[in-house]
Protein backbone atom coordinates (compact mmCIF):
# COMPACT_ATOMS: atom_id res chain seq x y z
CA UNK A 1 0.00 0.00 0.00
CA UNK A 2 1.31 3.49 -0.84
CA UNK A 3 2.26 5.87 1.99
CA UNK A 4 -0.60 8.27 1.39
CA UNK A 5 -3.20 5.53 1.19
CA UNK A 6 -1.85 3.87 4.32
CA UNK A 7 -2.11 7.06 6.37
CA UNK A 8 -5.49 7.99 4.94
CA UNK A 9 -6.86 4.60 5.93
CA UNK A 10 -5.41 5.01 9.40
CA UNK A 11 -6.91 8.47 9.80
CA UNK A 12 -10.30 7.10 8.86
CA UNK A 13 -10.22 3.95 10.97
CA UNK A 14 -7.72 4.67 13.79
CA UNK A 15 -7.09 0.95 13.65
CA UNK A 16 -4.28 0.08 16.09
CA UNK A 17 -3.14 -2.84 13.96
CA UNK A 18 -2.74 -0.49 11.03
CA UNK A 19 -0.85 2.01 13.20
CA UNK A 20 1.50 -0.80 14.26
CA UNK A 21 2.02 -1.70 10.62
CA UNK A 22 2.92 1.92 9.85
CA UNK A 23 5.21 2.09 12.88
CA UNK A 24 7.05 -1.07 11.77
CA UNK A 25 7.46 0.35 8.29
CA UNK A 26 9.03 3.59 9.53
CA UNK A 27 10.86 2.38 12.62
CA UNK A 28 14.09 2.62 10.65
CA UNK A 29 13.80 6.42 10.88
CA UNK A 30 13.86 6.19 14.68
CA UNK A 31 16.90 3.91 14.43
CA UNK A 32 18.73 6.26 12.06
CA UNK A 33 18.10 9.34 14.16
CA UNK A 34 18.94 7.60 17.45
CA UNK A 35 22.24 6.59 15.90
CA UNK A 36 22.99 10.18 14.85
CA UNK A 37 22.76 11.33 18.47
CA UNK A 38 24.44 8.32 20.08
CA UNK A 39 28.06 8.59 21.17
CA UNK A 40 27.28 11.83 22.98
CA UNK A 41 26.97 10.15 26.35
CA UNK A 42 23.58 8.46 26.12
CA UNK A 43 23.15 4.81 25.22
CA UNK A 44 21.78 4.09 21.76
CA UNK A 45 19.02 1.86 23.16
CA UNK A 46 17.64 4.67 25.33
CA UNK A 47 17.66 7.08 22.41
CA UNK A 48 16.01 4.48 20.21
CA UNK A 49 13.17 4.11 22.70
CA UNK A 50 12.64 7.87 22.85
CA UNK A 51 12.73 8.09 19.05
CA UNK A 52 10.35 5.16 18.59
CA UNK A 53 7.83 6.66 20.99
CA UNK A 54 7.99 10.00 19.18
CA UNK A 55 7.48 8.17 15.90
CA UNK A 56 4.30 6.48 17.14
CA UNK A 57 2.95 9.80 18.46
CA UNK A 58 3.80 11.40 15.11
CA UNK A 59 1.82 8.80 13.19
CA UNK A 60 -1.32 10.01 14.97
CA UNK A 61 -0.63 13.62 14.02
CA UNK A 62 0.51 13.17 10.43
CA UNK A 63 -1.82 14.55 7.77
CA UNK A 64 -1.17 12.76 4.44
CA UNK A 65 -2.93 15.59 2.58
CA UNK A 66 -0.54 18.26 3.92
CA UNK A 67 1.81 17.76 0.98
CA UNK A 68 4.91 16.52 2.80
CA UNK A 69 6.30 13.02 3.03
CA UNK A 70 6.06 11.27 6.37
CA UNK A 71 9.85 11.05 6.72
CA UNK A 72 10.15 14.82 6.22
CA UNK A 73 7.40 15.45 8.74
CA UNK A 74 8.59 13.04 11.40
CA UNK A 75 12.33 13.81 11.40
CA UNK A 76 12.05 17.20 13.18
CA UNK A 77 9.54 15.72 15.63
CA UNK A 78 11.79 12.82 16.60
CA UNK A 79 14.85 15.09 16.67
CA UNK A 80 13.06 17.46 19.04
CA UNK A 81 12.14 14.59 21.38
CA UNK A 82 15.72 13.32 21.42
CA UNK A 83 17.01 16.80 22.22
CA UNK A 84 14.46 17.16 25.01
CA UNK A 85 15.64 13.83 26.35
CA UNK A 86 19.23 15.02 26.40
CA UNK A 87 18.22 18.22 28.12
CA UNK A 88 15.81 16.83 30.67
CA UNK A 89 16.77 13.28 31.48
CA UNK A 90 20.52 13.15 31.28
CA UNK A 91 22.25 12.35 34.51
CA UNK A 92 25.84 12.97 35.39
CA UNK A 93 28.05 9.94 36.02
CA UNK A 94 30.85 7.81 34.64
CA UNK A 95 33.37 10.57 34.07
CA UNK A 96 36.82 11.17 35.46
CA UNK A 97 36.29 13.03 38.72
CA UNK A 98 37.76 16.35 37.55
CA UNK A 99 35.72 16.37 34.36
CA UNK A 100 32.59 15.35 36.27
CA UNK A 101 33.12 18.18 38.74
CA UNK A 102 33.72 20.70 36.00
CA UNK A 103 30.72 19.43 34.08
CA UNK A 104 28.55 19.86 37.16
CA UNK A 105 29.86 23.40 37.70
CA UNK A 106 29.42 24.11 34.01
CA UNK A 107 25.77 23.14 34.15
CA UNK A 108 25.14 25.26 37.23
CA UNK A 109 26.98 28.21 35.70
CA UNK A 110 24.98 27.83 32.48
CA UNK A 111 21.72 27.97 34.44
CA UNK A 112 22.82 30.94 36.55
CA UNK A 113 24.10 32.86 33.54
CA UNK A 114 20.94 32.11 31.58
CA UNK A 115 18.93 33.79 34.32
CA UNK A 116 21.36 36.71 34.64
CA UNK A 117 21.72 37.37 30.92
CA UNK A 118 18.19 36.48 29.84
CA UNK A 119 19.64 34.14 27.18
CA UNK A 120 21.82 31.06 26.95
CA UNK A 121 25.50 31.86 27.69
CA UNK A 122 28.40 31.27 25.31
CA UNK A 123 31.28 28.95 26.17
CA UNK A 124 33.48 32.00 26.81
CA UNK A 125 31.03 33.49 29.30
CA UNK A 126 30.87 30.16 31.15
CA UNK A 127 34.67 29.91 31.12
CA UNK A 128 34.99 33.44 32.54
CA UNK A 129 32.45 32.71 35.25
CA UNK A 130 34.20 29.50 36.30
CA UNK A 131 37.75 30.83 35.96
CA UNK A 132 38.75 28.11 33.54
CA UNK A 133 39.83 28.28 29.90
CA UNK A 134 37.42 28.26 27.03
CA UNK A 135 39.12 25.07 25.78
CA UNK A 136 38.32 23.31 29.04
CA UNK A 137 34.67 24.25 28.73
CA UNK A 138 34.52 23.10 25.11
CA UNK A 139 36.30 19.85 25.93
CA UNK A 140 33.97 19.25 28.83
CA UNK A 141 30.93 19.80 26.61
CA UNK A 142 32.27 17.04 24.34
CA UNK A 143 32.76 14.59 27.20
CA UNK A 144 30.04 11.99 27.78
CA UNK A 145 27.95 12.83 30.76
CA UNK A 146 25.04 10.51 31.03
CA UNK A 147 24.15 7.11 32.31
CA UNK A 148 21.87 4.52 30.79
CA UNK A 149 18.82 3.33 32.67
CA UNK A 150 20.16 -0.14 31.86
CA UNK A 151 23.31 0.45 33.92
CA UNK A 152 23.73 -2.35 36.50
CA UNK A 153 23.40 -1.28 40.14
CA UNK A 154 24.11 -3.00 43.47
CA UNK A 155 25.75 -6.37 42.84
CA UNK A 156 25.07 -5.98 39.18
CA UNK A 157 21.86 -7.95 39.22
CA UNK A 158 19.49 -5.00 38.91
CA UNK A 159 19.20 -2.04 36.54
CA UNK A 160 19.19 1.65 37.44
CA UNK A 161 15.68 1.88 35.99
CA UNK A 162 14.46 -0.67 38.58
CA UNK A 163 15.51 1.45 41.55
CA UNK A 164 14.33 4.82 40.29
CA UNK A 165 10.93 5.98 41.45
CA UNK A 166 8.05 5.82 39.00
CA UNK A 167 6.10 8.92 38.00
CA UNK A 168 2.58 9.47 36.88
CA UNK A 169 2.55 10.58 33.26
CA UNK A 170 -1.01 11.87 33.62
CA UNK A 171 -0.09 14.25 36.41
CA UNK A 172 3.02 15.44 34.61
CA UNK A 173 1.00 16.05 31.47
CA UNK A 174 -1.68 18.01 33.37
CA UNK A 175 0.92 20.09 35.18
CA UNK A 176 2.85 20.77 31.97
CA UNK A 177 -0.27 21.74 30.02
CA UNK A 178 -1.31 24.16 32.75
CA UNK A 179 2.17 25.70 32.90
CA UNK A 180 2.31 26.02 29.10
CA UNK A 181 -1.10 27.72 28.97
CA UNK A 182 -0.02 30.25 31.62
CA UNK A 183 3.31 30.90 29.90
CA UNK A 184 1.70 31.44 26.47
CA UNK A 185 -0.62 34.01 28.06
CA UNK A 186 2.43 36.16 28.77
CA UNK A 187 3.54 36.31 25.12
CA UNK A 188 2.93 39.19 22.73
CA UNK A 189 0.36 38.87 19.95
CA UNK A 190 3.07 38.25 17.32
CA UNK A 191 4.74 35.62 19.47
CA UNK A 192 1.43 33.84 20.07
CA UNK A 193 0.71 33.90 16.33
CA UNK A 194 4.08 32.30 15.67
CA UNK A 195 3.37 29.56 18.22
CA UNK A 196 -0.05 28.96 16.67
CA UNK A 197 1.41 28.58 13.17
CA UNK A 198 4.47 26.51 14.10
CA UNK A 199 3.06 24.24 16.79
CA UNK A 200 -0.70 24.48 16.31
CA UNK A 201 -0.83 24.20 12.55
CA UNK A 202 2.63 22.58 12.43
CA UNK A 203 3.76 24.71 9.48
CA UNK A 204 7.39 24.80 8.38
CA UNK A 205 9.48 27.88 9.22
CA UNK A 206 9.35 28.87 5.55
CA UNK A 207 5.56 28.65 5.37
CA UNK A 208 5.25 30.45 8.73
CA UNK A 209 7.49 33.23 7.40
CA UNK A 210 5.28 33.54 4.31
CA UNK A 211 2.13 33.82 6.44
CA UNK A 212 3.74 36.39 8.73
CA UNK A 213 5.24 38.26 5.80
CA UNK A 214 8.75 38.11 7.26
CA UNK A 215 11.98 36.22 6.45
CA UNK A 216 12.60 32.61 7.47
CA UNK A 217 15.64 33.81 9.42
CA UNK A 218 13.40 36.14 11.42
CA UNK A 219 11.03 33.27 12.19
CA UNK A 220 13.94 31.09 13.27
CA UNK A 221 15.26 33.76 15.64
CA UNK A 222 11.84 34.67 17.02
CA UNK A 223 10.98 31.02 17.55
CA UNK A 224 14.14 30.41 19.52
CA UNK A 225 13.53 33.52 21.61
CA UNK A 226 9.92 32.55 22.28
CA UNK A 227 10.80 28.97 23.16
CA UNK A 228 13.51 30.17 25.55
CA UNK A 229 11.01 32.55 27.11
CA UNK A 230 8.38 29.81 27.45
CA UNK A 231 10.92 27.42 28.89
CA UNK A 232 11.91 29.92 31.56
CA UNK A 233 8.29 30.76 32.39
CA UNK A 234 7.33 27.09 32.57
CA UNK A 235 10.30 26.36 34.78
CA UNK A 236 9.27 29.16 37.13
CA UNK A 237 5.64 28.03 37.08
CA UNK A 238 6.51 24.44 37.94
CA UNK A 239 8.93 25.08 40.78
CA UNK B 1 33.92 37.90 7.72
CA UNK B 2 35.63 34.54 7.39
CA UNK B 3 36.47 33.02 10.75
CA UNK B 4 38.06 29.73 9.76
CA UNK B 5 38.62 27.50 6.71
CA UNK B 6 39.28 23.82 7.12
CA UNK B 7 40.38 21.42 4.42
CA UNK B 8 39.97 17.85 5.58
CA UNK B 9 40.06 14.27 4.34
CA UNK B 10 36.63 12.71 4.70
CA UNK B 11 36.51 9.84 7.17
CA UNK B 12 34.81 8.97 10.42
CA UNK B 13 38.05 9.35 12.36
CA UNK B 14 38.27 13.09 11.57
CA UNK B 15 34.77 13.97 12.80
CA UNK B 16 35.69 14.46 16.47
CA UNK B 17 38.43 16.88 15.45
CA UNK B 18 35.96 18.80 13.32
CA UNK B 19 33.48 18.88 16.21
CA UNK B 20 36.11 20.33 18.55
CA UNK B 21 37.13 22.97 16.00
CA UNK B 22 33.47 23.79 15.39
CA UNK B 23 32.91 24.23 19.12
CA UNK B 24 35.70 26.81 19.17
CA UNK B 25 34.31 28.69 16.19
CA UNK B 26 30.81 28.71 17.66
CA UNK B 27 32.22 30.19 20.83
CA UNK B 28 34.04 32.82 18.80
CA UNK B 29 30.84 33.66 16.96
CA UNK B 30 28.95 34.02 20.22
CA UNK B 31 26.56 31.11 19.73
CA UNK B 32 25.01 29.78 22.91
CA UNK B 33 25.79 26.24 24.01
CA UNK B 34 22.62 24.67 22.60
CA UNK B 35 23.18 26.24 19.19
CA UNK B 36 26.81 25.10 19.32
CA UNK B 37 25.68 21.50 19.77
CA UNK B 38 23.23 21.85 16.86
CA UNK B 39 25.97 23.34 14.71
CA UNK B 40 28.41 20.53 15.48
CA UNK B 41 25.87 17.88 14.61
CA UNK B 42 24.85 19.65 11.39
CA UNK B 43 28.43 19.95 10.19
CA UNK B 44 29.26 16.31 10.84
CA UNK B 45 25.99 15.34 9.14
CA UNK B 46 26.86 17.47 6.11
CA UNK B 47 30.28 15.84 5.92
CA UNK B 48 28.65 12.42 6.02
CA UNK B 49 26.33 13.45 3.19
CA UNK B 50 29.36 14.41 1.11
CA UNK B 51 31.16 11.21 2.07
CA UNK B 52 28.16 9.16 0.93
CA UNK B 53 28.05 11.22 -2.26
CA UNK B 54 31.50 9.90 -3.11
CA UNK B 55 33.85 12.70 -2.04
CA UNK B 56 37.11 11.84 -0.32
CA UNK B 57 37.83 15.35 0.99
CA UNK B 58 35.91 18.47 1.94
CA UNK B 59 36.29 22.14 2.83
CA UNK B 60 34.45 23.69 5.73
CA UNK B 61 34.29 27.48 5.79
CA UNK B 62 32.89 29.39 8.74
CA UNK B 63 32.00 33.04 8.38
CA UNK B 64 30.21 35.50 10.56
CA UNK B 65 27.45 37.57 9.01
CA UNK B 66 24.25 38.21 10.91
CA UNK B 67 24.78 34.86 12.61
CA UNK B 68 27.19 32.07 11.76
CA UNK B 69 27.31 30.88 8.14
CA UNK B 70 28.90 27.54 7.34
CA UNK B 71 29.66 26.21 3.90
CA UNK B 72 30.58 22.54 3.69
CA UNK B 73 31.81 21.67 0.21
CA UNK B 74 33.05 18.45 -1.36
CA UNK B 75 36.54 18.50 -2.89
CA UNK B 76 37.19 16.60 -6.09
CA UNK B 77 34.49 14.64 -7.84
CA UNK B 78 31.36 13.18 -6.29
CA UNK B 79 29.85 10.04 -7.75
CA UNK B 80 26.29 11.29 -7.55
CA UNK B 81 25.24 8.28 -5.51
CA UNK B 82 23.29 9.22 -2.42
CA UNK B 83 22.97 7.12 0.72
CA UNK B 84 19.70 5.50 1.72
CA UNK B 85 19.46 7.94 4.62
CA UNK B 86 19.96 11.11 2.59
CA UNK B 87 16.37 12.24 2.93
CA UNK B 88 16.45 11.83 6.72
CA UNK B 89 19.80 13.59 6.93
CA UNK B 90 18.45 16.54 4.97
CA UNK B 91 15.36 16.74 7.17
CA UNK B 92 17.59 16.55 10.25
CA UNK B 93 19.64 19.51 8.99
CA UNK B 94 16.39 21.39 8.35
CA UNK B 95 15.30 20.70 11.91
CA UNK B 96 18.53 21.82 13.58
CA UNK B 97 19.92 24.66 11.46
CA UNK B 98 18.41 28.13 11.16
CA UNK B 99 18.36 27.54 7.44
CA UNK B 100 19.92 25.01 5.11
CA UNK B 101 20.41 24.82 1.37
CA UNK B 102 22.00 22.23 -0.86
CA UNK B 103 24.02 22.94 -3.98
CA UNK B 104 23.94 20.31 -6.70
CA UNK B 105 25.59 20.18 -10.09
CA UNK B 106 24.13 17.77 -12.63
CA UNK B 107 22.22 16.14 -9.79
CA UNK B 108 25.37 15.58 -7.71
CA UNK B 109 25.54 17.19 -4.26
CA UNK B 110 28.44 19.64 -4.19
CA UNK B 111 27.92 21.73 -1.04
CA UNK B 112 25.73 22.31 1.99
CA UNK B 113 25.12 25.85 3.28
CA UNK B 114 24.02 26.28 6.87
CA UNK B 115 23.13 29.26 9.03
CA UNK B 116 22.88 29.45 12.79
Amino acid sequence: MEERELFQRYRETRDVALRNEIAEKYLYIAAVLARKFSGLGVEYDDLYQVAALALVKGIDRFDPDAGVKFSTFITPTVTGEIKNYFRDRSRLVHLPRRVAELKSKLRQAAETLTLQLGRKPTAKEIADALGVTEEEVLGCMEAGSTISLETPVGDGEGRLADVLGDTSDDFDRFETRDAVRTAIGGLSETERFLIKLRFGEELSQTETARRMNVSQMYVSRLERKVLDKLREEIKKGMV
Amino acid sequence: MTLLKLSIPLGNEILTTVRLATGGVCSLAGLDIDRSEDCKLCITESLLLLLHAGYSAARVEFSREEGLLVRVEGEGMGTGKEGAETEISEALLGALAGSVSFERKDGVLTAVMLTF
